[in-house]
């Protein structure tokens, strides 16, 4: 589904955020990528919808080659989540899950913000669905809560019915109680709908918990690849004590965690 | 008393302002002594303080005073009633007069020279006058909606025209170089021509009349809200414009839903702004016969009837008065 062919990227201020990275993603797969800050996590995500092209190497989807001119095309098949949710705070939680799907409206009916019946009630039930009741529809998104944006995000990004899911540190300014809410939510709906997602974390108990397939990067390099049981297998047995993590918001790590965050840094 | 524990000689609290600051305090002073003594402050300040000492019985006399005086007796009353001689209405209609309006019989006393015996014989000669005692209120409260009316098609017209200028002068949404920089200086030329001149000139090209001040207040607030909405699309919150454009939303789109929603309450106030600045303009534009409120108080001045005029300005200053209370409200309400 998810091809990476030895993809590079140098920026142009020289950092080489990754080198030699190949990659193979099948449907439907809930692949995690971890790694500290500046490993090349968010540049392997942004490679899949053309944000950052790769300086050397190509990334394939459903098995065409990404490219200047079907870029735009491909770019509706791509669902993206973000730390930040990115949603325009002063436009209603309805017209920010609507304009998920700009991409599928002509000029007129964005301009007018009047969207054909499928996609309303296509937004109508995603919202549902995300956990959020029919008074919300009209509210501001800058009135909601950190994790009720998420779900909003979450939302407009199923908007397109995409084929691949990009999740950027989608739970990484929440609290660990919505954090783990907010993934449940993600896998569900992608599970349901055999959206492949690409979710970078920090978060090795998540990680661990909710993928499918545990990817780790370190300097632009993949440096582990496999299951979460291979992950733990790989020295960390007992990393399912995610419980202590999620009582523990503040301060300290847990031992366990705090060890797979150093084998990864 | 002074047990506490002697501080570390680095801890030291040293006055905000360096000589630095004194020596551009006093590079500033003698600017403006130079510059006052040019433009004949210090004679400004004797005069009105002459002026002052006269109102409280200090001072003999006071040309200020009196000038101001003067001014004061020819302006108040001010003049509300319209009089029209009867004989200059076409098809008068003694049986229906305007509203309040009455008829009066005027008895002036003329000199006259009497062609038989040569003498100068004084007669009495009667005329009839219309009589309206809001008459000229009226005419001036026509005037002044005209104002508004001009100051509405102009900020309107200003609008649609910097919509584009403002997409085209947006570092971030326009296409190219070049169309950055052939908007970007139309912006600056737009704002850099005074109404005033602008009208002059249009109204060489369309005539007396509010074309010309239309037009002439809309370009030069077309310069104004392009530059504005420019710079705050520019300095936009990013996130929401890359999450659109990640999903291939377009530039447009992008700009409706990611841009504009963030920007409105700030456009909101800029266009209120324009509105009452162009009300205010569009009094002034009249004096070079761009219409108005302003071509009234133009003619008027110039036939030494300041009556007329203190009622003009009289209406202005109710109409900016009340304009300030509706632009308040309207900002509190819509932000």
């Amino acid at each position: 589904m998810l091809k990476f062919h030895s993809v590079s990227k140098r920026f142009d201020d020289g950092t080489q955020a990754l080198s030699e990275v190949h990659l193979d993603i099948p449907q439907g797969q809930f692949c995690v990528l971890l790694g500290s800050s500046g490993a090349g996590k968010s540049t392997l995500l942004y490679m899949v919808n053309g944000l950052v092209t790769p300086t050397t190497g190509k990334v394939e989807i459903g098995g065409k080659a990404l490219n200047r001119t079907n870029m735009k095309a491909i770019r509706r098949t791509v669902g993206m989540v973000h730390q930040q949710f990115n949603l325009t705070p002063r436009l209603s939680v309805a017209m920010n899950v609507l304009s998920g799907a700009l991409p599928f409206v002509s000029y007129l009916r964005a301009a007018a913000m009047w969207y054909p019946r499928t996609l309303r009630e296509r937004a109508c039930r995603l919202l549902a669905g995300v956990g959020l009741s029919p008074e919300h529809l009209s509210r501001r998104v800058s009135e909601l809560s950190g994790g009720q944006m998420q779900r909003v995000g979450i939302a407009r990004a199923f908007m397109l019915e995409p084929q691949v899911l990009l999740a950027d540190e989608p739970v990484a300014s929440l609290d660990p109680k919505v954090s783990r809410d907010i993934m449940v939510l993600l896998r569900d709906e992608a599970k349901r709908r055999g959206t492949t997602v690409v979710c970078s974390l920090h978060q090795p108990d998540l990680a661990v918990e909710f993928a499918d397939r545990i990817i780790a990067l370190k300097g632009g390099k993949l440096i582990f690849d496999g299951t979460p049981e291979e992950l733990v297998a790989a020295g960390l047995d007992q990393i399912y004590q995610h419980d202590a993590a999620i009582s523990a918001p503040t301060g300290s790590t847990p031992p366990l965690a705090q060890q797979l965050l150093e084998a990864l840094a | 008393m002074n047990t506490s524990p002697s501080l570390p000689k680095d801890w030291r609290l040293t006055p905000p302002w360096t000589a630095k600051h004194l020596l551009l305090g006093m590079a500033l002073l003698a600017l403006l002594a130079f510059t006052g003594s040019r433009l004949e402050m210090p004679r400004m300040f004797t005069e009105i303080g002459e002026a002052v000492g006269y109102s409280v019985g200090l001072t003999e006399k006071s040309p200020v005073a009196d000038g101001l005086a003067r001014i004061g007796h020819s302006i108040f009353p001010i003049q509300i009633a319209e009089v029209t001689e009867v004989s200059r209405i076409e098809n008068f209609d003694r049986n229906d007069l305007p509203l309040f309006a009455r008829i009066e019989v005027q008895e002036t006393k003329t000199a006259r020279l009497n062609p038989e015996t040569l003498q100068m014989e004084t007669g009495v000669e009667k005329k009839e006058v219309l009589v309206e005692p809001f008459g000229y209120l009226k005419i001036v409260l026509i005037k002044m909606a005209e104002t508004l009316e001009i100051a509405l098609w102009a900020t309107v017209l200003s609008i649609l025209l910097s919509i584009p200028l403002a997409y085209y002068a947006a570092s971030n949404y326009s296409p190219n170089k070049l169309t950055y920089f052939l908007s970007r200086s139309s912006i600056s030329l737009l704002r850099s021509v005074p109404e005033l001149i602008t009208a002059l000139f249009l109204v060489l090209a369309f005539g007396f009349g509010p074309i010309a001040g239309v037009l002439a207040l809309a370009l030069h607030a077309a310069g104004f809200l392009g530059k504005f909405y420019a710079e705050d699309i520019e300095n936009a919150d990013r996130k929401p414009q890359q999450s659109l454009e990640a999903i291939g939303a377009g530039k447009l789109k992008t700009l409706w839903y990611g841009v504009l929603p963030q920007v409105i309450p700030q456009y909101v106030a800029y266009n209120l702004y324009i509105l009452d600045r162009n009300v205010r303009m569009a009094t002034v534009i009249g004096l070079v016969g761009a219409g108005g409120i302003g071509q009234e108080l133009k003619g008027r001045f110039d036939m030494f009837q300041f009556g007329h005029v203190g009622t003009i300005l009289v209406v202005i200053f109710i109409t900016v008065l009340l304009l300030d209370q509706f632009s308040a409200r309207t900002r509190k309400k819509l932000l």
